[in-house]
């Protein structure tokens, strides 16, 4: 199975990310099936792991002004989450 | 009747290839990443715009880069020589923006290119433009970079057309930053957000130059009105498919929707026109997409903020310049002329006067600092008549050397500012604070005359017939220039 690979910006400690429980975070999906969705953005609830083997997908890490950390972690979505009021969805 | 300028994008390339300053770029280049460092190159290196004929992944689209990042294309839109100098084009702009301001008139849809093609509800996906990753390590793929917001008072019902950058979220959704004091912001935070109501908006992109140049502009005019008095005539606007705005008719894109009360969501981080990537990414103010129309075979616009100059500098300081000559002409203030410098990415303004009582300086810093403008911009200088404002290297001479490091300099704490200011701490950006300075660069007049330093140039301490002999035997001396 192909590795799908998101990333997502941290604006807290790194060290403080709860690994390997239930979280919710912005992805960015960087490997979709149609080019031109590249960088499409979802709140999803995953579980994250700082190993990048622990979890199917790859996930990369940036810092809040964008500075991309050297080693991937890895994450497995559970589901997208939809922020928008349902009245103006 | 109107000024000779051009109505919508497409004429605006014509009049820009004419004059050579466009080069057509046939090759594909890829919108992620390879667009925006070519349009940032070309920004760096003050060159022609260029014109992507096709981009990867979105065939029947076009781009243009840096549309209005040098003061000959400027000269250009506004339908001048494209050498007029600086105070020309200046001179210029402030005839034809003070006046009566011209009210646009609506088209028949029929007349209207933008509504070639119409995009509603599941239609209307951001991912079908091609919005550029401008940078690596922005926060996201931002469409609108060169465009203009258009919003409506719900109260007084005037209308603003306003550059807020936004950020593509997903296939409905933008985020961007809308700073409480700027004119939106006072509509959506002060009048639509407290009763939980969504904003009607329309982005446009693509337009004709002068929409553009005056949606950059600090001017009291509402922007549509404003438009007019810069092309000098009406400016053709067409009903949107969605909500009751107006936007212009032969503009390229057209996105239409609602701004939506007490949400935010993660933006940013993204390239500033300060040339720095300063704020964070953060949470910030949502659109959400209800409709998408577009001109066949459209032209996006794209602008590359980053380290100067670009045409949010050059543009912003151009016309926040003028609005500021415009202040203290309308107070009496006996100034020779007023000139942001686009390097200092609109932070920095060098006033001229002729210092006719003391502490002149300060007053204009004064009627500066408590203008709306002023959040924009922290750096007042001010020189006297023997300085020319345009010439950076007078400029510095002038402050290096006229303004004392005690005396000559005025501080104000605790003013507006803006989260982008690098120099700012960091809980001041999180709250709009800043800091501003004057920095005074004409001698006291309480000085004895003959204490008064004299300037040693070419043009002062010599005679005329020397000057003019000097100047006629230039060339038989060996000089080339």
């Amino acid at each position: 199975m192909t590795i799908k690979e998101y990333d997502t910006f941290i604006l807290t400690d790194l060290a403080s990310v709860p690994e390997e429980q239930e979280m919710e975070l912005i992805v960015r999906d960087l490997t979709p099936g149609d080019r031109r969705y590249k960088y499409r953005s979802a709140y999803v609830t995953a579980l994250v792991s700082k190993s990048e083997a622990k979890y199917p997908d790859r996930l990369w890490i940036r810092l809040g002004k964008g500075q991309l950390q050297e080693k991937p972690w890895s994450i497995k979505i559970l589901k997208e989450v939809n922020k928008i009021p349902k009245e103006l969805q | 009747m109107g000024y000779s300028v051009y109505k919508d994008n497409r004429e605006f390339i014509k009049a820009l290839e004419a004059h050579g300053e466009l080069v057509t770029v046939q090759q594909e280049v890829d919108w992620d990443l390879e667009m925006g460092a070519i349009v940032r190159r070309v920004c760096e290196k003050k060159l022609a715009a260029p014109y992507f004929k096709k981009i990867k992944d979105y065939p029947g689209f076009e781009a243009l880069g840096a549309p209005l990042a040098t003061y000959r294309r400027l000269a250009i839109a506004m339908g001048m020589d494209p050498k007029s100098s600086i105070p020309e084009i200046s001179d210029e702009y402030v005839k034809r923006t003070t006046g009566t301001p011209i009210q646009p008139i609506v088209v028949d849809r029929k007349k209207a290119p933008c509504k070639e093609n119409i995009l509603i509800g599941e239609e209307s996906d951001l991912f079908k433009l091609p919005g550029p990753m401008v940078h690596d390590g922005d926060g996201g793929r931002y469409l609108c970079t060169w465009h203009f917001v258009v919003a409506k008072d719900p109260d007084a019902g005037l209308i603003n057309w306003g550059m807020y950058r936004q950020m593509v979220f997903d296939e409905k959704t933008m985020v961007g930053p809308v700073l409480p004091f700027s004119d939106m912001g006072k509509m959506f935070y002060g009048k639509y957000a407290p009763k939980n109501k969504p904003m009607p908006f329309a982005t446009v992109i693509g337009c004709d130059p002068l929409s553009g140049v005056a949606a950059s502009a600090p001017s009291p005019i509402p922007e549509d009105q404003f438009t007019g008095m810069l092309i000098g005539k009406p400016v053709e606007l067409v009903k949107c498919e969605t909500c009751d705005l107006e936007v212009p008719a032969h503009a390229e894109i057209i996105i239409e929707g609602e701004v939506i009360p007490n949400l935010w969501i993660e933006e940013g981080p993204f390239g500033e026109y300060t040339g720095y990537r300063t704020t964070l990414r953060e949470p910030r103010t949502v659109y959400r997409v209800k409709a998408i129309t577009h001109r066949n075979q459209p032209i996006l616009t794209v602008s590359n903020m980053g380290v100067p100059t670009d045409e949010g500098q050059l543009l912003r300081s151009f016309s926040l310049g003028l609005e500021m000559r415009k202040l203290l002409e309308s107070q009496g203030i006996p100034i020779t002329g007023v000139y942001m410098l686009p390097e200092s990415t609109h932070h920095m303004v060098v006033v001229g006067v002729k210092p006719a009582y003391s502490k002149i300086a300060t007053q204009i810093a004064n009627l500066l600092f408590g203008s709306k403008l002023s959040p924009w911009f922290h750096m007042v200088i001010v020189v006297d008549e023997e300085t020319d404002i345009y010439n950076k290297d007078d400029v510095i001479h002038a402050l290096a050397t006229k303004c004392h490091p005690i005396n000559g300099i005025r501080k104000y704490e605790h003013t507006v500012g803006t989260p982008f200011y690098p120099f700012a701490e960091p809980d001041d950006r999180k709250w709009s604070r800043g800091a501003q300075v004057l920095f005074d660069c004409t001698f006291p007049l309480d000085w004895p005359k003959a204490d008064l330093p004299i300037k040693v140039s070419f043009n002062k301490v010599y005679p005329k017939e020397i000057q003019e002999k000097v100047l006629k035997n230039w060339k038989n001396y060996g000089f080339k220039d």
